[in-house]
């Protein structure tokens, strides 16, 4: 084994920089926020005057209410974003997968929402969201579908769902760049093959397209599903987690907990429990990217 | 006879009208999806135009009684106190962002080759920890950074976004250019080096300009990606002299709640470098994803 890995030391030349930036960025600050959700660290304390706590903070966590809410915050942000983004997504790619003239302009239009900064999306759904200026809510009043703009970010019930619009509207562009890519994979002979032989189009797509892309599209979803789970500028700078919680997700409520109540020990153990879900969810990635792998041993 | 010509031409009819049916089916969709893509924006553009006197209005006004640039002009003038901070923003944004870009191809190019040609021990093993990167949010390294940063000194300067960018961009173009490399027959530098090349020689000679499409999607996500991001830059600096646009525009903002043309305005011009970018680059961008990632 030695021997092996001094007969390839050249090749490691080549990976040194990436993993050396990695392991400075990533094993470090992996290895102090364990460290760190055992300890307890009182408000003006400075941080190396930490006191062990052992399990507490992982019990503070467990048992407090408001932990409840945003883990249900956080699943329907998570299932409903990524459900939505990438059946929109599909979609388009779908429907612009024919060549029609002005396909590239549309193709370019739709991709924008993707390629903005989500700090300059927030504002602008803030400000169509208004409760007193806001545009939607003055055609619903002009349409007399409500007596008065209503409150889409400042109402317990409806924040989460007009944050969820927002993020999809920047995210199933994401989605449709994917499955765009997946589709030109997919040979045409079986297509036209499949059509001499009388298919419609639901069963080309059905039995033919969509058995293809069954890797693209298991890779595209844990993207999304991981990129919205990690979510934090939308919400925070829309909401910040309020009224009363209801747009708080897992992320939001770590950060306020660690930089805005300073209690890093809790943030900490937070950040503990979210490592564990996502490697959890980190194995079916890796095995999605395993099988591209292993197909490509084969061919 | 007539009859068999009968049935052919209905089921022939029927089947028209049924592909007819999708298309229609997929263009109002796509009709629907660009409103909802485009709508927004428009509103952002037309808002920017508008008077803060005029932006306050119930009913608003659709289209603004007297345009106006105003907001452009007082975010663009190096003389007035808000342009000042703007311009310093964007340097920032472009320094920051520029800087990554760089670093990341010279990262990534050589370990995805690595990757795609090599077989060392260990290898699959680093390549899926590399890939794990993407994994994790933000905010599980945001304390332990911030104080790394602080112990070797580069907390409120650009050196501490910089490395942090790195990382989130080199998963994606390490995985994007090893499909590429993947794709380039090894015959072809074997062709090389018996004709004398070295190994190096042989990679900057052939094997980079075939996988110039990657490297440019790889430049094109790295930089948006820095371009756009907000959490470190919100925790890591504290200096108004050296926000980056995103931090900058909400800290601005956060003091003038009510200023929403200047709000639209500045979100506007934030926008317009990574989507010039990415709309004259984006052919390869789609092509890189093809036959990169998903290409297996």
């Amino acid at each position: 084994m030695l021997r092996k890995i001094w007969e390839h030391r050249a090749d490691y030349a080549y990976v040194l920089p990436a993993i050396a930036v990695m392991l400075i960025v990533i094993a470090y600050p992996i290895y102090y926020t364990i460290e760190l959700s055992f300890f307890n660290t009182p408000p003006g304390l400075q941080l190396r005057d930490k006191i062990f706590v052992g399990l507490d903070n992982y019990i503070a966590i467990l048992t407090s209410p408001v932990f409840w809410k945003v883990t249900s915050n956080t699943l329907i942000w998570t299932l409903a974003s990524t459900f939505v983004s990438f059946v929109l997504g599909f979609a388009c790619a779908l429907a612009l997968h024919r060549d029609f003239i002005g396909r590239g302009i549309l193709r370019a239009i739709l991709i924008v929402p993707w390629v903005i900064s989500a700090v300059a999306a927030s504002y602008i759904w803030k400000w169509i969201y208004h409760s007193d200026f806001g545009i939607i809510g003055a055609v619903l009043v002009g349409l007399g579908l409500a007596d008065r703009p209503p409150n889409f970010i400042d109402s317990v019930s409806t924040v989460l769902p007009s944050l969820i619009v927002v993020n999809i509207w920047r995210e199933f562009p994401f989605a449709m760049i994917m499955m765009m890519a997946g589709l030109q994979t997919v040979p045409d002979q079986l297509l036209r093959a499949a059509k001499v032989d009388g298919a419609n189009a639901w069963q080309r797509f059905w039995h033919v397209t969509f058995p293809h892309l069954r890797n693209v599209s298991t890779v595209t979803i844990l993207l999304l599903a991981v990129a919205n789970f990690n979510s934090f500028i939308i919400p925070w700078i829309m909401t910040g987690g309020g009224p009363s919680n209801a747009s708080h997700i897992w992320i939001t409520h770590i950060y306020e907990l660690a930089f805005g109540r300073q209690r890093w020990g809790v943030a900490s153990a937070y950040s503990v429990l979210l490592f564990l879900i996502l490697m959890s969810l980190g194995y079916f990635y890796v095995r999605a990217l395993s099988g591209n792998e292993r197909k490509d041993g084969n061919e | 006879m007539s009859a068999i010509a009968e049935t052919a031409r209905r089921s022939q009819a029927r089947r028209r009208t049924r592909i007819d049916g999708w298309r229609w089916g997929g263009r109002i969709f796509l009709v629907f999806m660009l409103l909802y893509t485009a709508l927004p924006m428009i509103w952002m553009l037309i808002t920017s135009i508008k008077s803060g006197f005029a932006a306050m209005q119930f009913p608003p006004q659709w289209w603004p009684d007297q345009p106006t640039l105003a907001s452009y002009q007082k975010l663009l003038d190096p003389q007035n106190s808000v342009g000042q901070d703007f311009l310093r923003f964007f340097w920032n944004s472009l320094f920051v962002s520029t800087a990554t870009t760089i670093l990341s191809v010279i990262v990534a190019v050589p370990a995805a080759y690595a990757f795609s040609r090599f077989t060392f021990p260990g290898r699959n093993f680093l390549f899926f920890a590399v890939l794990l990167r993407n994994m994790f949010p933000a905010v599980i390294f945001l304390v332990p950074l911030f104080i790394l940063m602080r112990a070797i000194g580069l907390v409120n300067t650009h050196g501490s976004l910089v490395l942090t960018y790195l990382t989130f961009g080199l998963p994606l173009a390490i995985w994007l250019l090893k499909g590429f490399y993947d794709n380039i027959p090894v015959q072809l530098e074997q062709a090389a080096r018996i004709d004398g090349a070295t190994r190096f020689q042989a990679f900057i000679l052939i094997v980079m300009p075939l996988s110039a499409p990657g490297i440019i999607a790889t430049a094109i996500y790295s930089f948006i990606g820095a371009w756009n991001e907000y959490i470190y830059a919100y925790t890591f600096l504290s200096k108004n002299e050296q926000l980056t646009l995103p931090v900058g525009i909400q800290r601005f903002f956060s003091e003038n709640t009510t200023d929403f043309p200047g709000l639209m305005a500045a979100s506007f011009m934030m926008s317009v470098p990574v989507v010039v970018l990415f709309l004259v680059l984006q052919r390869y961008f789609v092509r890189a994803l093809t036959e990169g990632a998903v290409k297996h």
